[in-house]
Formats: structure tokens, sequence, C-alpha cells
């Protein structure tokens, strides 16, 4: 085995010119390919996690407009309900008012009847004692003592019905 | 043991087999680069640059691992061509080897190898260049060089003072420290790959007796390649974390 200086300075320059040739060739653009991958990669990602947030700002957008939907039904159909039991009320009351108003229409009309049949009875009744009184007493009797009778069987007919 | 060929040039010795193993090593590694990055895509990349994606992220951790991670960039590029030229050069010399014979003197072989070898010199015109002191060496230096450098750069004050800490009269340690450093980076890598080879040659002299213990020797050894090309890339890091990068955030750590 023996070194010779010339096989030293070979490899030596040999390795700079080798190290020369693969920065310029060789890794310069192998590493400025890694280098736009990861700015690739690392875009992609960016995107992703903007995509994501976007779609999570439409779910919760979502969510909230479903939320107010689902209120406004069950506004709508609280609004129904409380309508329908007003109107079930108030057709109650107006049925209740007519029935009263019917009613007490009834009761005037059997007063004024039985006014009415009372007054008709009494002029019957003067009448009819009249005839009776003039038939029985004919001549006998004056004016004035034919009235004073006619009083007196009237009071008895108002006062025993 | 195999002589090496060597020729001898203007006064210069060149040794063939490591000058074309260390050829063919930053070739094979200039390529593979090359053909991962030929259709660069970011959205659909082919099956060999998901590879060297890969051999990247493992690079860029491993490094991340000791130094903070903003100051792993600028060492990327140097971490991947120590990884994939170590790695190659280790594998290099596994497959096969070229092996001629030589009786007689020629460009190649003196009287003295063939005195010394008895008449029959056997040289080996193939293999790993890490099993060459030499080249293990150059790398050394480089990240010896690259680690005072950035330390003196980037670092300045706490570079300097690092070599009398914790008392002045540690400096001769501390020297000894820095020069150990590198010459265990070289020789380390180099006696595994070197030990590799001449493991492979002893097994190929036992025949074909030898064929299973080659295929458990062949494995292991790129096992073992694999091993020093990470562990001589780490330790680089580990070094230049040291010298340029670990005092400075310890410093700002105690400003707070």
């Amino acid at each position: 085995m023996s070194l010779h200086w010339e096989s030293f300075v070979y490899a030596i320059v040999a390795f700079l010119i080798l190290y020369w040739l693969l920065n310029k060739f060789a890794f310069g653009p192998l590493f400025g390919i890694m280098e736009k991958r990861r700015l690739l990669v690392q875009e992609q990602m960016d995107n992703a996690e903007k995509n994501r947030l976007e779609s999570e700002k439409f779910l919760e957008e979502q969510k909230q407009s479903l939320q107010q939907a689902r209120k406004e039904a069950y506004d709508i159909i609280e609004q129904a309900k409380t309508t329908g039991s007003k109107q079930a009320d108030e057709i109650v009351n107006a049925a209740r008012e007519e029935s009263s108003r019917l009613k007490n229409e009834a009761v005037r009309e059997i007063e004024s009847e039985k006014n009415k049949a009372v007054a008709a009875l009494r002029s019957e009744v003067t009448g009819l004692s009249v005839k009776i009184a003039s038939k029985i007493i004919e001549k006998q009797v004056d004016e004035k003592a034919q009235g004073e009778l006619v009083d007196k069987y009237l009071q008895e007919v108002g006062t025993k019905p | 043991m195999h002589e090496f060929p060597v020729l001898e040039v203007a006064g210069l010795h060149i040794d063939i087999a490591t000058f074309i193993a260390i050829t063919v090593s930053a070739i094979v590694t200039f390529v593979l680069a090359k053909l991962a990055v030929r259709k660069l895509s970011v959205e659909n990349p082919s099956k060999l640059q998901n590879f060297m994606e890969w051999v990247v992220e493992f690079v860029h951790s491993t490094i991340a691992s000791t130094m903070p991670l903003k100051r792993v960039r600028p060492f990327l590029a140097l971490g991947m061509t120590l990884i994939m030229f170590i790695f190659i050069s280790n594998l290099l010399g596994l497959p096969f080897g070229i092996v001629t014979e030589h009786h007689h003197t020629d460009t190649f072989v003196s009287q003295e190898m063939l005195d010394e070898h008895e008449g029959e010199v056997e040289l080996a015109w193939w293999k790993s260049p890490t099993a060459d002191l030499s080249v293990t060496g150059g790398l050394a230096l480089i990240v010896f060089v690259l680690v005072h450098f950035l330390g003196l750069k980037m670092n300045r004050k706490h570079y300097i003072k690092h070599y009398f800490q914790p008392f002045w009269f540690f400096f001769p340690l501390n020297i000894i420290e820095t020069i150990a450093k590198p010459v265990t980076l070289a020789l380390r890598l180099y006696a595994n790959i070197f030990a590799g080879e001449v493991l492979i040659a002893t097994i190929l002299m036992l025949g074909v007796i030898g064929t299973p213990f080659m295929i458990v020797w062949q494995g292991f050894s790129i096992f073992v390649g694999a091993i020093q090309a990470f562990l001589f890339t780490i330790l680089t890091m580990v070094y230049i974390s040291q010298a340029a990068i670990h005092d400075d955030e310890e410093h700002a750590e105690h400003a707070h």
C-alpha cells in the first residue's frame, strides 16, 4: 500500500467538481421542486381550512334558518290555536246572548199576552156582569147602584183569578 | 496482496485504479442524480425522483438532528453529495474486480516489485475509491477546511474561545482533538471499506467453496457501505455544527 499525493489531490478536485455539478444541475432544481411542492401542499391545506370554515359558516346559517322556520311554524300554530279558541268563545257567547234575548222576548210576550188576556177578560166580565145584572134586576136597580156592584165584582175578579 | 498500477507521467505518480474509481464514482453519482431530476414534476414525480426526494428528506432530517432546523438548508447539498458519493464509492469495489498477472517488468511493474513478489505481480485495476486512504483523506481534508472556515466566518469569537475551554492549558488537548477528528474520519471510512475488499479478495482465493461466504459478505459490505456513508455525513455535520453553530445558539440562549 503506497500513498500518492496525486490521488489525494485528484480526490479533492473530483469531489469539489462533483459537488458543484450536482448543486447546479441536480440538487438545485430538485430542491426547487420540493419547495414548490411544499408551497402547493401548504396552499391546498390553507384552501381546505378555508373551505372548512366556510362550510361551517353555511351549516350554522342553515341551522339558524331552520330554527327560525321552526319558530315561525310554532308561532303560526299558536296563533291559530288562540284564534280558534277565541272564535269558539265568541260563538258560544253569541249563542248565549241570542238565547237569553229569545228568552226575554218570550217572557215579555207572555207578559203582554197575559195582560191582554186579563184586559179582555175584564171587559168580557164587565159586559157579562152588566148583562147578568140588567137581566136580574132590570128596572129596580139604578145606574149608581149598578156601578157599585160592578166594581165589587171586578175587585173580586182581580184578586181571585 | 495485489499491487496497484501506478503510471509515472512528468514526475507525477498516477495511481490508475484510484483515478478510475474516483472518476467512475463521480460519474455514476452525477448520472444517477441527473436521471432523478430529468423530468421534475411537482404533482407527478417519477419513481427515481421520489427516491431522490426520499434521500433528500433523509439527509435533511439527519442534518437537522445535529443543528437547528433553520440552519440546515445551506448544508443540504453538501450532505447529499457526501452521502451519495461515498455510498456509491463504497459499493463500487463490491461486484467485481479486474486483476492482471505480470511476470516481466513493464510500465507498471518494476524489478523491485517482481523481486518482492517472487516473479509474479498481480495488479488490481478496480476498487472502491474509498478503499484508498488518499481519497478518504481528501474528503476529510475538505471537511476539515470547511469546518474551520465556517467556524471562523460564522462564529469567530466562540470558535476561537473553544480552544481554551474549559481552561487555557487545555489548548494542546483541544488541538489534538481538532486534528484527531478528520484523521479518524478518514481512517474509519478507509479501514472499513479496505477491510471489506481485502476479505473479498481472500474469499475469492477459496474458490467455489467460498460462494456462501461471498454472498454473506457482499450483503454485509453493502450494509457497511451504507453505514459508513451515513456516519461520514452525520459526523461532518456534527463537526460543522460544533464549530459554526452550536456555540452561537448556546450564546443566544444565554443572552435571553
